[in-house]
């Protein structure tokens, strides 16, 4: 995984950009020129922007600024009217036996193909997988499974074993360190919706994702619940996972998130640090209706 | 990921406040899963963590063992002793001359094929979520396929061995699935529902209709035995002998499918197939190419619900389209959420209650003073409410985590092969 990087606080302006940051050192998603409207409502229009690798980079926006479409472009689930998304995923080369950057042009593809090139959402609502416990809910994260091909059952069963035996470890070593190891006999449908946020994330980390959509993590999740969470993130990103997180809980999301990037209206009113963010003329008034 | 575990370490000193107490003491165990899970190099860890491997060892082999004896669920136990005795009154009957062994024999092989029609059922709606209707039409191809093919009586002769009429038949479902798969499964589940609710008609309409190639409403005789031409077998008398052919027969494909699914619903391939049953956006936002794995769900269970077809004919060696009424559909859904959606033994439970009161019937039908016909109907209706109210999740429920055999994540084998 790569270095954990930080911008350098120092290149930051004080404040705020008037767009999102463009021309990033080492963009981790790129998207371009996006646009999705619903009959004529037009839900984001002409979103650019850019996701350092090894930031936690918060999005922001009153209701309706078009923030869970962005995320439904992003990940594919709904196809753009115009516009380009772009991944960088850091694969191992074996020839090399270095980190080489790839540059996926993802636009058009369907999601699964998404988290082929690094990718993984969360949703805004916990999805719970009805009839399987935690355990077997964190083992549907591992991408490319050789158990997933019928014939490979039949040809291969020893590689669907040891696969399986690596992802039960994996999943077990995901859900300890989430704190909630204990749940993992648990069927899904009966945790809490904060444990079950916890779940969400630990079973996006079996999928070994460069960068994490998350849409709102801590919604209807305890103030405990929530520092613990963002913990979590912090730590996971410390391990070299890029975040893009949606929140509305805003002292949550300036704790967390560095660059917060500001939507209103379907398109980017700025970027810029939490301070920066907090302090903007713009952002107060389109957003914080002075609240802070 | 390697070097997670100073910095977990690290985490959990900054945590400790709001984290439960037992984390903690969780670390040193992470510590022995991680380096025994799979990886090689492992043994020595996993020697440390023994009293955890040799527990979980100890859990994977009650599993093992489980489907066996010790570890039945009370619903498993229910439903075993329910079929004894049920078994024990048939045999008590045939012994005491109220039932004639062929009869029996014969019941016994229609209820395997109603077996192995709510498993194929179960992959596509206990797996996956696939809503379909056409039950009928996917068992009566496998049926039609094989006599066609086999029968000394078809439009066009062919005549040939049922080893062929069975690769016809299976072939026949199989194009159909992913023919009308191919529009219907990229979209939302009703659709596949609608679809399939009109073909099952159209397919028992077209072989009605096209009786030059079908033999239409006529039906189709000549059918030969599935075994006609082995040794042995092929020269057995008819009655009893044949009979009990034919049900060690539909045993072979019962419990070949049987292993055949429980190997496929335990493994990666099952899970995603669950996943996609309970929330398919999940399933795709978690890389899973959703469209590949409900197409082969659909394909598979027509499958099976084409072998049933094929033993069918070979069963009764003449067919008609009455055989592909929509009421077939319906036992078979009757059967499976009876029988606990999503479970294959479920649903074999559930095939052959449908079955013993559909037959079953026919017998206490003489001492009632009501019509047989409409009472089995109604003892169905009734038994679907009875289920529906006071145990929606069917009689045999799955009842356990399925993961894939010999797979733990303590396991001491890191030496072979990684």
């Amino acid at each position: 995984m790569s270095d954990a990087e930080t911008p350098a606080d120092g290149d930051e302006p004080r404040s705020m950009h008037d767009s999102a940051a463009l021309g990033k050192g080492d963009p981790v998603m790129q998207v371009e020129g996006l646009k999705k409207s619903f009959g004529g409502l037009t839900a984001t229009d002409d979103v650019s922007l850019e996701v350092e690798r090894g930031t936690i980079t918060g999005l922001i926006g009153p209701n309706g600024a078009g923030k869970s479409t962005l995320f439904n472009l992003v990940s594919g689930f709904y196809e753009p009217d115009a516009g380009s998304v772009t991944l960088r995923p850091e694969r191992w080369d074996e020839d090399a036996e270095e980190w080489i950057v790839e540059e996926h042009d993802v636009s058009g593809t369907p999601p699964h193909e998404r988290v082929d090139s690094g990718m993984v959402r969360t949703f805004q609502t916990p999805r719970k997988p009805e009839g399987m416990t935690v355990r077997e809910a964190m083992l549907v994260g591992p991408q490319n499974q050789v158990g997933e091909s019928i014939f490979a059952l039949f040809t291969n069963p020893e590689q669907v074993r040891m696969e399986e035996s690596e992802a039960l470890a994996r999943a077990d070593e995901m859900l300890d360190r989430f704190g909630i190891a204990h749940l993992a006999g648990e069927p899904a449908t009966e945790l809490s919706g904060g444990q079950m946020k916890l779940v969400e994330l630990a079973r996006a980390m079996m999928a070994e994702p460069d960068l994490l959509l998350l849409d709102e993590p801590v919604a209807g999740v305890n103030p405990t619940l929530a520092n613990e969470l963002r913990e979590f993130i912090h730590s996971l990103n410390e391990d070299g996972v890029t975040f893009l997180v949606i929140e509305h809980d805003m002292s949550f999301i300036m704790r967390l998130a560095d660059p917060i990037i500001v939507l209103d209206q379907g398109s980017v009113l700025g970027e810029g640090s939490p301070e920066a963010v907090r302090t903007d003329e713009r952002v107060i008034d389109a957003y914080l209706g002075g609240a802070l | 990921m390697s070097d997670d575990d100073p910095k977990r370490a690290a985490d959990s000193g900054d945590d400790a406040p709001t984290r439960p107490a037992g984390s903690g003491e969780d670390e040193p165990q992470t510590g022995a899963k991680s380096g025994g899970g799979a990886r090689s190099g492992g043994d020595a860890a996993d020697a440390d963590g023994s009293p955890i491997a040799a527990a979980r060892e100890a859990d994977s082999l009650r599993g093992a063992a489980g489907a066996l004896v010790g570890g039945l669920t009370t619903a498993e136990r229910n439903v075993a002793s329910a079929l004894g005795a049920f078994i024990a009154l048939l045999l008590l009957f045939t012994a005491a001359g109220v039932i004639n062994p062929t009869y029996l024999l014969y019941l016994l092989s229609l209820a395997g094929m109603y077996l192995l029609l709510s498993m194929g059922l179960n992959v596509q709606w206990g797996y996956t979520g696939l809503i379909n209707f056409s039950v009928a039409a996917f068992f009566g191809l496998g049926a039609y396929g094989a006599a066609l093919v086999t029968s000394s009586d078809a439009p066009i002769t062919i005549a040939a061995s049922p080893l062929l009429g069975l690769v016809a038949g299976l072939s026949l479902a199989g194009i159909l699935a992913v023919l009308i798969g191919i529009p219907t499964l990229s979209l939302r589940a009703d659709y596949l529902a609608i679809a399939s609710l009109g073909l099952a008609e159209v397919v028992r309409l077209i072989i009605n209709n096209e009786g030059q190639w079908t033999g239409g409403a006529v039906g189709l005789s000549g059918i030969p035995r599935f075994y006609e031409n082995w040794p042995v077998l092929g020269d057995l008398a008819r009655g009893t002998p044949t009979a009990a052919a034919n049900l060690a027969l539909v045993s072979v494909f019962v419990v070949a499918t049987y292993l055949f699914l429980r190997r496929i619903h335990r493994s990666p391939w099952g899970r995603v197939q669950r996943t996609i049953r309970a929330d398919e956006d999940l399933a795709k936002a978690l890389g899973k190419d959703t469209f590949r794995f409900k197409m082969e769900s659909f394909v598979v269970g027509s499958l099976v619900m084409a072998l049933a077809g094929v033993f069918f004919a070979h069963l009764q060696l003449y067919l008609a389209p009455t055989s592909l009424l929509p009421t077939q559909t319906f036992y078979v859904w009757i059967a499976v959420i009876l029988g606990g959606t999503g479970s294959d033994r479920g649903a074999m439970f559930g095939g052959f209650v449908i079955i013993a009161i559909r037959e079953g019937t026919r017998f206490v039908g003489g001492s009632l003073p009501i019509d047989a016909g409409p009472l089995r109907l109604f003892l169905i209706g009734l038994i679907i409410i009875l289920v529906i109210r006071y145990r929606p999740e069917g009689l045999l429920p799955p009842q356990r985590e399925l993961v894939w055999p010999g797979a733990s994540s303590s396991q001491a084998d890191g030496g072979d092969g990684q």
